[in-house]
């Protein structure tokens, strides 16, 4: 075989093997946007997302319940320590 | 004669369900460990065996190994970009080494020769496969 004959044997199969690949390529691509879009739109993908959604909204709630909490009991442990010392007072002032 | 039916038709969707896994696993396996050898094979029994049997080529003898040597450096990078690259360009080598044998009426001499149909359409079910993770990663 010669040299000629042996490049164009390879351009022509270069040629081809892109053909092919680009139609092949092509046809994945469109597949895997059909699948897509059919993910998207299924019952179990919106149901899954509306589920995130809910626990991102819970997981706030909790984090800010949890702040509240937080204050309330340094109010209560104040309102005991206030609590006690008028106790006292008024014990004093009953003694008297 | 109505038990031969079911039974037949038992066998039948257990043969198809076969075929669909088999399908399934040529698909979407991993292709890294097929990618190697046709790398391999590339580097190593190409030149070999195109030099031997239609002798002195310089497109396919000096550029096959350099494209094999390519290949095993995507795969080893795992970068899919570069193996999708690399990937056709073996898969061209292979297609290449069948049409040459095609022109010079080796093909269809002997079965062993039909081996180069084999390696063209391993390396292109390769190619497709790293094509449809590149996809998924994409769509996510």
């Amino acid at each position: 075989m010669d040299n000629s004959t042996q490049v164009i044997l390879a351009v022509v199969t270069l040629l081809g093997s892109a053909g092919i690949w680009r139609y092949a390529e092509a046809r994945l691509k469109v597949k895997a946007e059909q699948k897509k879009e059919e993910q998207s739109a299924s019952d179990t993908v919106l149901y899954r997302d509306d589920l995130k959604s809910r626990v991102e909204e819970m997981d706030a709630a909790l984090k800010e319940a949890n702040k509240e909490l937080l204050a309330l009991t340094e109010k209560v442990a104040k309102l005991e320590t206030e609590n006690s010392f008028l106790r006292r007072e008024i014990d004093i002032l009953k003694r008297n | 004669m109505e038990q031969l039916k079911v039974k037949a038709q038992e066998i039948k969707a257990r043969l198809k369900a076969r075929f669909n896994a088999l399908r399934d696993i040529w698909q979407y396996s991993d292709s890294q460990p097929t990618e190697i050898t046709l790398a391999a094979a590339l580097v190593i029994l190409y030149p070999i065996a195109t030099f031997l049997e239609l002798g002195y080529s310089p497109i396919m003898q000096l550029l096959a190994p350099i494209a094999g040597l390519y290949q095993l450096y995507c795969v080893s990078g795992k970068c899919l970009s570069c193996r999708v690259k690399a990937s056709w360009v073996t898969f061209s080598f292979y297609l290449l080494a069948a049409v040459m044998y095609l022109y010079c009426g080796l093909l269809f001499k002997g079965p062993s020769y039909w081996g180069w149909i084999l390696l063209s359409v391993s390396s292109f079910g390769s190619l497709k496969r790293i094509k449809k993770e590149e996809l998924h990663r994409k769509n996510g």
